[in-house]
């Protein structure tokens, strides 16, 4: 039943507002829920993120700003969930929205009223180390950006006295009247992403945290290492503020920690611990880290390769030990005891201790649950099906985000991307007919004006301002011919710096705009919407990068950073006095999508488009749908994957929306978003011709052919894959088999496969643990490098060490052996010996059969793909997505998904949830009848050409052609890209890219070297 | 040419950067924090095969020390073949320069992809060593142009 | 098709002759070839086989491109009738290039095009002094060996046996040998007057003149050092550049509608004349010389024929057609690319191999 095109999203971290931006995408009409006066959550107070230590804030503020913005979503701020009614499809929710007391229309958050405020109050924004007033911004960038008061200690709230706030402000925007209000909204689905809390370290006493100083959570020390931080980056420790000399971080704090039911992993924390050791040592030089850890789990895309860099790279050191206590020092430093490897007890002395604590359900969790009427797991995650990893046991209700289990951010924003495919079939959704709803005032007519540019140059925290010094760039952009306006802004991405540009333009008339900031592939569309809000055409617009490839890369050398930033400032205004207004073409839509891969993740994409009511075309290389899927015997809750399997096919076959190609190939793919063209080679030697909107690549990855290990030489070696088929065809049953050995690592996390392969660690602990359940008498040796049972997975180790599985660790320098205890014999058992570092010597197993976890590799057939969709892949083959931590399931190249084993390794429910994401990401492609195209294209002046139609020649996209008539060359502004081929090839010059002229980059480079060198 | 502290000679390069992968490459260097000489002035174009022979004799006539031509590795390009037009023309421009004697190691072509940071940190600071071993263009004072 | 018609005559009577026979017998509609105009020597197009008494097709005189005025006949579309043209190798070169950059249309054009000894400079042309000329000149090529006073640029030419023409003509003082290399000439030549008989163009009887062409080239090379020209160079020989753009044209590869050197975008603006002073102190007024030169280079380079039309026209005598012909054979090699060669081949800059070039990536 489908009633309404509404949908309520629960809390606003980046899955909220993913799941939000991807539903307000598609055409649903979002209500965001969010208990705080900001969204942003967790990610909104993270330094950095892991492994390409981009600026969390920095990647983060665009999607907060254009959430906030997005004429489909509605913010509830300040509310919280009170119950949900109806079903699913048809609910009727009740939140309630607190009291503020403050009118957000009417604020300008000029913070005089924090000014005023007498009561100071810890901030729990910036991890309790640093106090604010009881009327307060919630932090720096909030969105939005208003003041709110906290009836908690307001004194005109809790005493009657005070109310200085109200006579201050200039707004008149303070009502104490205000009162917290109930709001019913009825929609058809409801996605809850309240997140997480971070664990308390209290009850570990003997970490002493609270009671030392110096002894810190990781969270802190993110607050600590930030620059809009309450020490403005500058770390100091906390009991003496003296810059550390070392640091030590502890793993695992409230992870894998069954007496304190903390039973399971929290997957992030090893990662952010090597990211926070790796920026601390940025932020001082000389400082020593230490990693006290029991596993590095660094399972995810190129995160292992991170894990080398900090090692090798950065000399960060990594003790494999459990730290048993911590004691104070005289003057503040701590003490670390924990034990060696071989048992032996040691200490080291540091001057600051990170706790890296873990991941856990929120306080309020149980409250929800009842609010929402779902049932939670044993750890008091929300509970969800292996194979349904969005669905709650309350139909139409869904999740995403960590509330599901510990989760990064590229999960979490698959997840979100997920449930919104989820939530979507229940909405009434039709395709849009407009490009955009956003209404933006008519725009101003700039012809032949005289250039007026306004520079706004960023400090972004100190990310700039720490190293160039921006009053002397705004100076110098000051002085520029053409600059009418100069000034610096903290964060020009911010909520209210992009309104002092927007004020800025209208009350200066300024007709070009020049941000100096960071790099424009992810903020200008930011800054062009910024434009187009003003009245200002959005090509009006250029960037200057001083960080990302100024200030970042020079920061040894501040005076020439500032030079340069100088230059580059010079060169963005030389550009923008020739900047010219650019409109864009619509685009139609083909609202059908291509599926290529029919293994697990492509079928569930294919069924999520379907059951949405979109055309799929699935194309499948093999003679059977399935994939390596159809290999899986067996799951971790008893469920029955090929059951499950079988059913998805038989919903494939049964629904009229997909067709289904086995046996075919990709041929060619032409075209562009919303309109490709593909050419599929069918298995009588026919080939077809598909047209189609979007892309999903599903194409899979394979088990890697090892050589090692006697594997092909003997019976008695198979992979994890090939075991579960020998396990289940009853290769137990009624045989005295008396040892197995797994090792793990065959081929991962070395030299030519520099990564983990993810699942393999939990595969051989559900492996070994079935055959503990068919024969108890079999003993089961698990050789591996790092056991990676990240999330709730981890509590299977901790069983399968109960059944009595053995565990034993091997370091790549010393590798098991394995070899045929009789060589004559071609079905001799094998001697498997490896090098035990707790007993300190080799040991030797005589093995019935030893089971290899082998890497999953990217095809070789990835990079024909590649090159047909324009697609990049990583050093390893895989599918290289669009960003790795905000764009998951995105290519750069608009129109194109990736989902499953082809982005990288990963279970089936990540693989489930990826293929959800990537449908929901077509959606908002698909679910518009038109786009916009690009506007910088190019464009042929046929006074100047001279037809010689060499244009026509070097375009890829056929989009320049001869008008023969005319004798001149024309332009298809539908199919152009902008790539400026024809432009460079065209001697006359007739030909011109918008956007990037020739003039324009003449002028760029004509205005080099004006730059007077101070001193 | 600006001269720094000690008076040492700091290249001007102006580099023609491909937005898709040499640019994204540079980002990354600077994201992972990799220090390089500041040398290099990016102009970013969506293609390197936007960038037309004569900008790199402009740049040269104009006074830059160098120029650096980055764009997606061959059968990367973001615009299927685009690099593959932009390296002949560069090759002709290359042989142009050497033809007329004129120093044609102040022109580079490199191929550096998103994912190369460190290449690219690597690529500007040799490129720039050798830039420094040439010493300025001599036509940044010539009044003759 | 391969034949040989000899006709007797000295070369310009017993090309006329032919050429009259086809425009008599119906064969061809018109002639385009150079003819006297006054005092001077122009291209003719002729319909009228009683015109044709005052063309002089094989005098060996240059005074445009013929190339550029096919591409005027030709660009809006095919003559309407079959005209035979007789140009020099190098001017049919050029026409080749002009048709692949779609400047110009080869339809209904015969083609006639002598083993060619050079043509006599500009400067005899303005001192009345090119008839005097022709007698030394005829003997010179006779010997196959490079007559004195022909232009440098020619003296240097290898290729001066034409490619793509229908009819070869070898001129002699007492006959002509016209070698019919198409079906087109075999059919046009059906009937002409002369002794036709089997025959191929015996290149190897013009191994002296192409042995001293070589040896010339390389000696124009050499002398012109090119490679040491440097900065300092370019200042010094190009310093006389008036900026006339004369070179420029009369190229027949230069056939764009507004040469992009021409165009505003490339004038100065106060800023940048602002700037450039600020950093030299001076300029020359107005800029962008050495621009125009190197930059034309990379756009007419690729294609450039050596045809010599630039250093005649040239007011100060700047050896510009050595210059480019130099740096046109570097980069035309870098492509082993010959301009005018093959009709069907792609202008290097308009295609590329996978796998080429890397020794330019870094």
């Amino acid at each position: 039943m489908k009633k309404t095109k509404s949908v309520v999203v629960v809390g606003s971290g980046i899955a909220g507002i993913q799941a939000s931006l991807d539903l307000a995408e598609i055409g649903a009409e979002v209500h965001l829920v969010e208990k705080t006066p900001s969204i942003g959550g967790r990610m909104a107070q993270l330094d950095k993120t892991f492994p390409t230590n981009d600026c969390s804030l920095c990647i983060l503020s665009p999607k907060m700003s254009e959430c906030a913005r997005h004429p489909g979503i509605t913010l509830h701020m300040n509310s919280e969930l009170l119950s949900i009614d109806g079903e699913s499809g048809d609910f009727s929710v009740k939140i309630k929205e607190n009291a503020t007391y403050i009118d957000a229309d009417k604020c300008v958050n000029c913070g005089l009223c924090e000014e005023k405020c007498p009561t100071k109050v810890t901030d729990e924004f910036d991890a309790e180390l640093r106090e604010r007033k009881a009327i307060y911004r919630y932090f720096l960038q909030s969105v939005p950006a208003n003041y709110v008061i906290d009836p908690k200690y307001c004194l005109k709230i809790t005493k009657g006295v005070c109310g200085l706030c109200e006579k201050t402000c200039p707004a008149e925007a303070i009502d104490f009247d205000d009162t917290d209000k109930e709001i019913a909204i009825d929609c058809g689905a409801v996605i809850l992403a309240t997140g997480i809390d971070a664990f308390d370290p209290l009850v570990y006493g003997q970490y002493g945290y609270k009671k030392f100083p110096n002894v810190v959570t990781s969270l802190e020390f993110e607050r600590m290492l930030c620059a809009s931080g309450p020490l403005m980056g500058h770390v100091v420790c906390p009991g003496n503020d003296k810059e550390p000399k070392n640091i030590a971080f502890i793993q695992c704090v409230g992870s894998r920690d069954r007496e304190n039911a903390k039973n399971y992993c929290s997957s992030v924390c090893c990662m952010y611990a090597i990211k926070e050791a790796i920026i601390a040592r940025e932020h001082i030089k000389g400082l020593d880290a230490t990693i006290f850890f029991m596993d590095v789990r660094a399972y995810g895309k190129d995160f292992d390769r991170y894990y080398e860099r900090a090692e090798k790279q950065f000399g960060v050191e990594f003790i494999r030990s459990r730290v048993a206590k911590i004691t104070e020092l005289p003057g503040g430093d701590l003490r670390v005891h924990y034990a060696n490897p071989d048992g032996s007890k040691d200490t080291r002395d540091f001057s600051l201790v990170v706790l890296s604590v873990g991941i856990q359900p929120r306080k309020d969790i149980q409250q929800l649950a009842e609010n929402t009427g779902i049932k939670l797991d044993e750890f008091g995650f929300c509970r969800t099906g292996e194979f349904n990893p969005l669905d709650t046991t309350r139909p139409g209700v869904f999740v995403c985000g960590a509330i599901g289990g510990p989760k990064d951010i590229p999960e979490s924003v698959m997840a979100a991307s997920g449930a919104v495919s989820r939530a979507a079939k229940l909405l009434e959704l039709k395709r849009q007919e407009k490009v955009s709803k956003k209404e933006f005032p008519p725009e101003k007519d700039v012809f032949g004006d005289r250039p007026r540019i306004g520079a706004f140059i960023c400090h972004c925290g100190i990310n700039i301002g720490g190293i160039v010094d921006v009053p002397s760039v705004v100076e110098y952009a000051r002085s520029l011919p053409n600059v009418e306006h100069a000034e610096e802004v903290l964060y020009a991405c911010s909520a209210d710096c992009l309104e002092t540009i927007k004020q800025a333009i209208v009350e200066k008339n300024l007709n070009r705009v020049l941000v100096a900031a960071c790099t424009p592939r992810t903020h200008e569309p930011l800054f062009r919407e910024t434009l187009r809000e003003a009245g200002l055409n959005q090509y009006l617009f250029e960037m200057a990068n001083i960080r990302d490839q100024c200030s970042w890369a020079h920061m040894n050398e501040p005076e020439m950073a500032t030079i340069k930033a100088k230059e580059l400032v010079e060169m963005g205004i030389a550009k923008a006095r020739r900047l010219t207004p650019l409109q864009k073409l619509p685009v139609e839509i083909d609202p059908k999508a291509l599926v290529i891969g029919g293994g697990l993740a492509g079928i569930t994409a294919a069924l999520e488009l379907a059951d949405a009511g979109f055309r799929v075309f699935l194309v499948e290389k093999e003679p059977q749908l399935g994939g390596n899927f159809a290999r899986v015997k067996f799951a971790f809750n008893g469920g029955d994957p090929q059951a499950f399997l079988a059913e998805k096919i038989r919903e494939i076959s049964d629904n009229e929306l997909v067709t289904v190609y086995t046996g075919a190939g990709i041929k060619g793919i032409d075209g562009y978003i919303g309109n490709f063209k593909t050419t599929v080679a069918l298995p009588d030697g026919k080939s077809i011709e598909l047209e189609h909107g979007v892309v999903i690549v599903a194409t899979g990855a394979r088990e890697y052919e090892t050589e090692e290990y006697q594997y092909r030489k003997s019976k008695r070696v198979v992979t994890q894959l090939e075991f579960e088929k020998l396990l289940a065809e009853g290769y137990l049953t009624g045989k005295p088999i008396q040892n197995i050995v797994m090792i793990n690592c065959v081929g991962s996390r070395e030299e030519g496969r520099q990564y983990c392969s993810r699942l393999c660690c939990a595969q051989s602990i559900r492996n070994a643990l079935k055959v503990k359940e068919l024969r108890p008498a079999t003993d089961v040796y698990v050789l591996y490098r790092d056991i990676r049972t990240y999330g709730t997975k981890e509590k299977y180790f901790g069983e399968a060490r109960e059944k009595g599985v053995i565990f034993s660790r091997y370091d790549l320098e010393t590798k098991p052996t394995v070899e045929p205890i009789n060589p004559e014999n071609p079905r001799s058992k094998l001697r498997v010996t490896s090098f035990d570092p707790i007993l300190g010597r080799k040991f030797a197993i005589d093995a019935d059969l030893v089971v290899l976890a082998v890497s999953i590799d990217a095809p070789a057939e990835n990079e024909e793909l590649a090159k047909m969709l324009k697609v990049p892949l990583n050093a390893d083959r895989f599918f290289l997505e669009a960003h790795v931590k905000l764009r998951p399931v995105d290519f750069a190249t608009d129109g194109v998904f990736v989902c499953g084993l082809a982005h990288c390794p990963k279970n089936s429910a990540e693989s489930i949830t990826q293929a959800t994401a990537a449908a929901a990401r077509a959606m908002t492609v698909l679910n518009k009848m038109v786009i916009e195209a690009e506007g910088s294209i190019c464009e042929v002046n046929p006074e100047l050409c001279a037809g010689c139609g060499l244009c026509v020649e070097v375009c890829p996209y056929a989009a320049a052609q001869m008008d023969e008539e005319k004798g001149v060359a024309v332009i298809n502004e539908a199919l152009c890209k902008g790539c400026g081929a024809c432009a460079a090839s065209c001697r006359s010059g007739a030909i011109d890219l918008r956007g990037f002229t020739n003039q324009q980059i003449y002028l760029a480079i004509d205005s080099l070297e004006t730059v007077e060198i101070e001193g | 040419m600006a001269t720094d502290k000690n008076n040492d000679f700091t290249p001007n390069i102006i580099g023609f950067l491909c937005n898709w992968c040499t640019y994204t490459g540079a980002d990354l260097a600077g994201t992972s924090r990799l220090q390089y000489p500041p040398s290099i002035l990016p102009i970013r174009v969506m293609c390197s095969s936007r960038v037309d022979p004569l900008f790199l004799i402009s740049s040269i006539l104009r006074g830059a020390d160098a120029v650096l031509v980055g764009g997606c590795h061959p059968g990367d390009c973001h615009y299927q073949k685009g690099n593959y037009y932009t390296r002949r023309r560069f090759a002709l421009l290359k042989k142009v320069f050497d033809t007329f004697g004129l120093e044609s190691d102040r022109i580079r072509l490199s191929w550096i992809s998103a994912s190369e940071g460190p290449r690219f940190a690597q690529v500007v600071t040799e490129y720039t060593g050798k830039i420094k071993e040439l010493g300025p263009n001599k036509y940044a004072e010539e009044v003759f142009l | 098709m391969s034949g040989k018609l000899k006709i007797k005559g000295d070369p310009n009577d017993s090309i006329r002759g032919f050429l009259r026979h086809l425009l008599e017998s119906g064969k061809i509609d018109g002639v385009f070839a150079l003819g006297k105009t006054g005092k001077g020597l122009n291209y003719l197009l002729v319909t009228d086989k009683e015109k044709v008494d005052e063309l002089y097709p094989l005098f060996p005189f240059m005074p445009e491109n013929a190339a550029n005025l096919l591409s005027r006949l030709t660009f809006s579309g095919p003559l309407p009738g079959k005209i035979a043209v007789v140009i020099k190798p190098c001017e049919l070169r050029a026409f080749v290039e002009l048709v692949k950059r779609e400047q110009a249309s080869r339809d209904n054009l015969v083609f006639i095009s002598p083993v060619c000894g050079g043509v006599l400079d500009f400067v005899q042309y303005k001192n009345d002094a090119l008839e005097k000329s022709v007698p030394g000149y005829m003997k010179s090529f006779a010997k196959r060996e490079n007559a004195e006073n022909i232009r440098p640029t020619c003296r240097a030419c290898e290729y001066f046996i034409p490619i793509n023409a229908d009819i070869t003509v070898i001129p002699a003082e007492e006959a002509c040998e016209f070698y019919l290399n198409t079906d087109k000439a075999g059919e046009i030549t059906k009937g002409a007057p002369g002794d036709l008989s089997d025959g191929e163009l015996d290149e190897a009887a013009f191994e002296p003149l192409m042995g001293s062409r070589k040896a010339e080239k390389e000696k124009l090379f050499e002398e012109l050092k090119l490679e040491d020209y440097g900065i300092k160079g370019l200042v010094e020989v190009f310093g006389k550049c008036l900026g006339c753009h004369g070179c420029m044209s009369v190229c027949p590869i230069c056939y764009c509608a507004l040469c992009a050197f021409e165009s505003k975008d490339n004038e100065f603006t106060p800023p940048v004349f602002e700037s450039e002073l600020t950093k030299r102190g001076g300029l020359r007024v107005p800029p962008n010389t050495i621009f125009y030169h190197l930059g034309r280079i990379t756009h007419m380079g690729i294609s450039c024929v050596g045809c010599g039309m630039c250093s005649d026209v040239c007011p100060v005598d700047i050896p510009v057609s050595s210059i480019f012909l130099r740096s046109g054979d570097a980069v035309q090699k870098v492509f082993d690319y010959l301009p005018g060669k093959d009709i069907e081949e792609p202008v290097p800059l308009s295609t590329f191999i996978e796998d080429e070039l890397t020794e330019v990536e870094d």
